[in-house]
C-alpha cells in the first residue's frame, strides 16, 4: 500500500515537474527575446555613436541584463577577442552550439542570430545601424508571437502536467 | 649592427605584423632568413597576384612554402580571402570603427605600421564615401632608428637655442617619418648644447607616435604632446592654443589648409618641423599648395632625403633664406 502511494506521489511529482518546465520554457522565450532586443539596441548605439570595436561593444551591451542572454554576448565577445581569426558568424554559431538548452529561443530566433553574425562588423556605421534595426524589428515580431503563445500555453502546460500525472496514477492504481 | 637590425626586424614582425596576417602567410614569411628580413620595407598583397616582399629597393616573390622564386607561376598568389582575413584581423571584425581611415586609403596598426589599401571607390556627390572590394594591401614597416637625425641636428638649431623651421623633403618610402620621429625625440630630450623644448606632434595617420589608446608607443622624448588621429591643419592650431609648444611637428603636408595652418603657426612664433613628398625642392615648388611653402620661404632649412644607396640617405641640407647648401652627400 505504502509502496503504491509513494509511487503514485512520485509519478505525480514528475509529471507536474515536466508540465512546469514546459510552462517555464513558454514564458521564458519572450523574456529572452526581449533581453536580446535590449542588448542589440545597446550594441547598435555602441557601434553607431561610439564606434566601439565589436568585441568591446558586445561586452558592454549587456549592462543591466543577467542570465543566459548576457552570457551569450559575453562568450561571443571573449571568443572574438581571444581568436582574431574567427568571424562574428563563426563565433555566434559556436556560442549558440555551446549554450544549447540554456537559451529559450526557437529556430526562427536562432536563425536570425546566425544571420546577424554574417554582416556584423563588415559595414560602415550607418549601414550597420540599419542592419541592426532590421534584426531588432524582426525579433520584436517574434516576441509578440512568443507572448501570445505564452498566454495561451503556460497554464495549459501546468494543468496538463498535474492532470496527466493524476490520470496515470489513477490508471495504475 | 646587422645583428641588431636582424633581431629588431624579426621582433617587429612577430609582435606587430604576423598577428594581422593569416597563419599560412605568416608561415611563408617566417621561412625567409633573418638577414634578408632585416631589410624588409613592405609586404605587398594583391588579389590573384604574387605575395611580394620589398627588401630595400628590390622586391622578391615567394612560393607557397616560402622559397624565393623568380617564376610567376611558382609564386604564391594572394586570394581575396587573404585580403579579407587581413582586414578582419586588423579591424578586429570592426571595419565600421575605421570608416575615416578607409576613406583616406590606409589603416595604421599597432607599432605605427601603415597598411595602404586600394580597391573600388564608392562616391557620393563626387566625394569619396567609402572603399569596397579592397584588392590590394601594402603593409609598410615603421622603424624607430634612434640617432638617424644626428647629422641633421647641428644644422637646424640656431645660436639662440631655437629650432629653425625645417622641412624634410623626400619621395615616399625614403625614411622621412623615421627621421622626423628621431628629430622630435632629440629636440624634446635636448643635449649638452641644446636645451630640450616642448614639442607638439600632430599625428594625423598615427604613424609618428604609433599611439595606443592615446599614448605613444615609441620614444618621442620627455617634452612631447601628441594629438593623435587629428587632421593636421586643425591639430596644429589646436595644439598651439591648448599646449603652447615651442615646436609643432607633423608629417606629409599636402593640402591647402595645411599650408594655411603652417603660415598661421609660424606667425604665432612657433617653429615647424614637417615633411613633404618630393624628390627635391623644384618638385615641391611645382606642387599645388605646398609649392607656396618654398616660394614664400616659410621654412629656414630643407633636408632632402633619398633611398640611394639606402633608405634614409640625407642628400642635402639647405639654408632656404641664403639659398646655400650647408651640407651635401659626396
Amino acid at each position: 500500500m505504502w509502496l503504491k502511494l509513494a509511487g503514485g506521489v512520485l509519478v505525480l511529482v514528475v509529471c507536474s515537474w515536466v508540465g512546469f518546465q514546459l510552462a517555464a520554457r513558454c514564458s521564458g522565450r519572450p523574456q529572452h527575446i526581449r533581453q536580446m532586443v535590449s542588448c542589440l539596441g545597446s550594441l547598435k548605439s555602441y557601434i553607431t555613436y561610439a564606434s566601439m570595436p565589436l568585441h568591446e561593444a558586445l561586452m558592454q551591451c549587456t549592462q543591466g541584463i543577467y542570465g543566459p542572454i548576457a552570457d551569450f554576448f559575453h562568450h561571443t565577445a571573449e571568443l572574438l577577442e581571444g581568436n582574431g581569426g574567427l568571424s562574428p558568424q563563426q563565433a555566434i554559431n559556436t556560442v549558440l552550439g555551446d549554450m544549447q538548452g540554456q537559451l529559450m529561443l526557437k529556430q526562427p530566433e536562432l536563425e536570425i542570430l546566425s544571420i546577424l553574425g554574417a554582416n556584423l562588423g563588415q559595414m560602415n556605421r550607418q549601414e550597420q545601424g540599419n542592419y541592426l534595426t532590421m534584426i531588432i524589428e524582426q525579433l520584436e515580431k517574434f516576441e509578440g508571437e512568443a507572448a501570445r503563445l505564452r498566454d495561451l500555453n503556460t497554464k495549459m502546460y501546468r494543468y496538463l502536467g498535474i492532470c496527466g500525472g493524476l490520470a496515470i496514477v489513477i490508471l495504475l492504481v | 649592427m646587422l645583428n641588431i637590425q636582424k633581431k629588431e626586424s624579426t621582433s617587429l614582425l612577430e609582435k606587430f605584423i604576423f598577428p594581422v596576417l593569416p597563419p599560412h602567410l605568416a608561415a611563408i614569411i617566417r621561412v625567409i632568413p633573418a638577414a634578408q628580413l632585416a631589410y624588409l620595407m613592405e609586404i605587398r598583397l594583391r588579389v590573384n597576384s604574387p605575395l611580394l616582399l620589398v627588401l630595400g629597393s628590390a622586391d622578391i616573390m615567394l612560393s607557397a612554402v616560402g622559397h624565393i622564386v623568380n617564376d610567376l607561376d611558382a609564386a604564391y598568389l594572394c586570394t581575396r580571402d587573404d585580403i579579407n582575413k587581413i582586414l578582419q584581423l586588423i579591424s578586429k571584425n570592426s571595419l565600421y570603427a575605421f570608416e575615416q581611415e578607409l576613406k583616406m586609403g590606409f589603416l595604421t596598426i599597432n607599432g605605427g605600421h601603415r597598411v595602404g589599401l586600394a580597391g573600388q571607390a564608392i562616391l557620393d556627390g563626387g566625394e569619396m564615401k567609402a572603399l569596397k572590394n579592397i584588392s590590394s594591401l601594402n603593409i609598410r614597416m615603421a622603424r624607430e632608428i634612434k640617432g638617424c637625425g644626428d647629422k641633421v641636428m647641428p644644422y637646424i638649431i640656431s645660436r639662440e637655442n631655437r629650432l629653425l623651421s625645417t622641412l624634410l623633403i623626400s619621395p615616399p618610402c625614403c625614411g622621412k617619418t623615421t627621421l622626423l620621429r628621431d628629430l622630435i625625440r632629440q629636440i624634446s630630450r635636448g643635449n649638452q648644447e641644446f636645451r630640450g623644448q616642448q614639442v607638439g606632434v600632430v599625428d594625423e595617420r598615427s604613424e609618428i607616435a604609433a599611439c595606443k589608446n592615446g599614448i605613444p608607443t615609441v620614444d618621442l622624448g620627455p617634452r612631447t604632446d601628441v594629438l593623435d588621429g587629428c587632421p593636421k591643419a586643425t591639430g596644429m592650431l589646436m595644439l598651439i592654443r591648448s599646449m603652447s609648444p615651442g615646436i609643432v611637428a607633423t608629417d606629409e603636408l599636402g593640402r591647402a589648409e595645411d599650408v594655411c595652418a603652417v603660415r598661421e603657426a609660424l606667425n604665432a612664433g612657433v617653429s615647424i618641423l614637417a615633411s613633404v613628398h618630393g624628390r627635391d625642392i623644384h618638385e615641391v615648388l611645382a606642387r599645388p599648395y605646398v609649392g607656396e611653402l618654398i616660394q614664400h620661404q616659410y621654412f629656414d632649412r630643407y633636408v632632402v632625403l633619398s633611398d640611394r644607396p639606402k633608405v634614409g640617405t640625407i642628400e642635402k641640407i639647405i639654408d632656404s633664406k641664403k639659398c646655400k647648401i650647408l651640407w651635401e652627400r659626396e
